[in-house]
């Protein structure tokens, strides 16, 4: 136990001390920030300002539809950078050191996914305060503490789905030159399969279905269920109740799959079956691996 | 005095599937000693310490540790703890201090915090490194991190070191610091030395060499025994006239070489060149007696055909 705990603590100051990797594993983060800010915020106020004037709850709405997105990236995309260290180790033959003491392989990997999931819960803790106080900031309201613990309750789980979903990929790949390019991939297409680059609605049929299958975007769609509760009942006060279900639709508030309006225990459960089919699907690579 | 065996090994076969890196080799090591592991690249050198070190599956055979089975119950994880290794390349981590790098590798085996203490205060003393431990391993010299690697592997003070071409690529400085230590711990420890390296002189300092050749055993023994058998002490002469030291080395017989009138002369040892010398005296005008080195011994045995 102690070995591996050991294990964990050096993986996590290899990850920290190394800028390069944090900035990376964050940078695909930083662009949809950067993005947000020029242009996507302003278009989706815009077409909503079709519907509805652009109050301070309006801006409020959208900015929290935002942070949820952000948040379930970020799960994805710190934890894996965290691996990043593990690819390295197999390259420069550091776990064939490692494996003259008495630790097993499985010990090793073990505590790169344990890393990962340290690493990327407190990256998203971070994150989450720092996305509460912009959104207090820019005219929102803290949430509330039942709210706030559902929060890290899904983020937890966003960084578990998101570890193994990692390891899966990373046991894929030998070579820093391949991960390279894995990290490239990921951090291209997470921000489409997240839904915060374009919302869910404006993909076509089958993009959609895609994005739906992807058990990181009920995540999302879980964060802004929790974030934007108040924000919606707000803007949407007096509205029609067709006009909250198909901005809820538009904006992967609700998932409607093959005609079937999916459930929040829906997504639950695709995250945790996700979670377990992923832990299996590792497993057995892993095993075949270092058969 | 008996000397205690450290590693038996019996018939050690690895097989792959296209060839057979390890035929069954046997050899033993003993306690306290240092043994080189010498033969070209593709020999199966690696193979078999990677088998040693619990890296790799044997096919068949048996190989015994530090008294424990290398593949039985449990007894892998002794072996684990009963060896360090020196790899040829540095495997520590850049980022983090020489300090941490050990302390980190420590902590794998298991030792209390006064044992992990103790055992720093060990390797720190035979390796200087009070002057490196703070900074960072990827700012150090070659040097310094071929010192911080030995501390690494000795960090839970193992009675058997593997040591993989320690001194590959090291300045001639360097080298000299690394056997002196290695030596100095032999000598305060008692600590088994399993040396594979391409610097011959590094070889003749063992107290036995097994040289393999093609996953065989091609020659075994003291660095004095391999000399005597595939080595031989060469007479270079000068003569003051050239041609009359021909013609007295064509009457006696005697096989010899010539380049730019330095004559060499094959002996069977340096006792054999005195009484030549002796013979020839006076005709010579300079000689120099060349001794036989572990180069010659690795050279001829290469050459030889495995039977």
């Amino acid at each position: 136990m102690e070995a591996f705990l050991n294990l964990i603590e050096r993986n996590n100051k290899m990850f920290r001390r190394d800028k390069t990797a944090v900035f990376f594993s964050l940078l695909s983060v930083i662009i949809v920030i950067g993005l947000y800010a020029l242009f996507l915020q302003k278009m989706q106020i815009d077409s909503l300002k079709q519907a509805s004037e652009a109050t301070p709850e309006l801006i409020t709405m959208v900015n929290e539809w935002f942070v949820a997105g952000l948040l379930s990236m970020i799960a994805v995309s710190t934890t894996l950078g965290t691996f990043g260290i593990a690819i390295k180790d197999i390259e420069s033959k550091t776990v064939v050191d490692f494996l003259t003491a008495p630790v097993s392989r499985a010990t090793i990997q073990m505590s790169y996914v344990l890393n990962a999931i340290i690493i990327g819960f407190i990256f998203s803790f971070i994150a989450l305060i720092v996305c509460e106080i912009f959104i207090v900031a820019t005219g929102g309201t803290w949430l509330s503490f039942s709210s706030f613990l559902k929060v890290i309750g899904i983020l937890a789980l966003s960084v578990l789905l998101a570890s193994i979903m990692n390891v899966f990929f990373t046991l894929l790949v030998n070579t820093q030159n391949s991960f390279a390019a894995l990290s490239t991939i990921v951090g291209t297409l997470l921000g489409f399969l997240c839904g915060v680059y374009v919302p869910i609605g404006a993909l076509p049929g089958f993009a959609q279905n895609i994005v739906m299958y992807f058990p990181v975007s009920h995540t999302t769609l879980l964060l802004r269920n929790a974030f934007m509760e108040n924000s919606l009942t707000q803007v949407f006060a007096g509205a029609p109740t067709e006009a909250i279900e198909q901005y809820k639709l538009i904006y992967g508030i609700t998932y409607k799959l093959h005609g079937t309006m999916l459930s929040h225990a829906t997504s639950y459960i695709i995250i945790l079956s996700s979670i377990i089919i992923l832990t299996i699907l590792s497993i057995s690579l892993f095993k075949r691996k270092h058969r | 005095m008996k000397l205690k065996t450290i590693i038996q090994v019996e018939n050690l076969r690895k097989a792959y599937a296209q060839e057979e890196a390890v035929k069954g080799i046997s050899f033993s090591v003993e306690q306290g000693t240092l043994f080189a592991f010498l033969g070209a690249n593709g020999a199966g050198k690696s193979t078999t310490i990677e088998i040693l070190c619990t890296l790799l599956k044997k096919t068949s055979g048996t190989v015994n540790i530090n008294g424990y089975t290398l593949d039985s119950s449990n007894d892998n994880a002794a072996i684990r703890k009963s060896i360090g290794v020196v790899f040829q390349q540095s495997l520590l981590d850049e980022r983090l201090t020489v300090y941490e790098n050990i302390i980190h590798r420590g902590k794998m085996y298991g030792l209390s915090k006064q044992e992990l203490a103790e055992n720093y205060q060990f390797v720190s003393t035979h390796l200087n490194l009070n002057e490196i431990e703070k900074q960072k391993y990827g700012t150090l010299s070659g040097g310094q991190k071929r010192r911080a690697d030995i501390a690494k592997a000795l960090i839970h003070r193992p009675p058997l070191l593997f040591l993989d071409e320690p001194t590959t690529g090291l300045d001639p400085q360097t080298r000299q610091f690394v056997w002196q230590t290695i030596k100095r711990l032999q000598e305060d420890t008692n600590m088994t030395v399993f040396l594979t390296t391409h610097y011959m002189e590094e070889a003749a300092m063992a107290h036995k060499i097994v040289v393999l050749k093609q996953g065989e055993i091609v020659a075994e023994g003291t660095p004095d025994a391999l000399k005597t058998k595939y080595a031989y002490d060469q007479l270079a002469l000068v003569f003051h006239n050239s041609l009359k030291g021909t013609n007295w080395l064509i009457e006696n017989n005697i096989s010899h070489t010539e380049k730019q009138g330095i004559f060499t002369i094959r002996v069977q040892s340096t006792i054999h060149a005195l009484a030549l010398l002796k013979q020839a005296e006076p005709l010579i005008a300079s000689f120099e007696v060349i001794k036989g080195t572990m180069d010659d011994v690795f050279i001829h045995i290469m050459k030889q055909e495995v039977s």
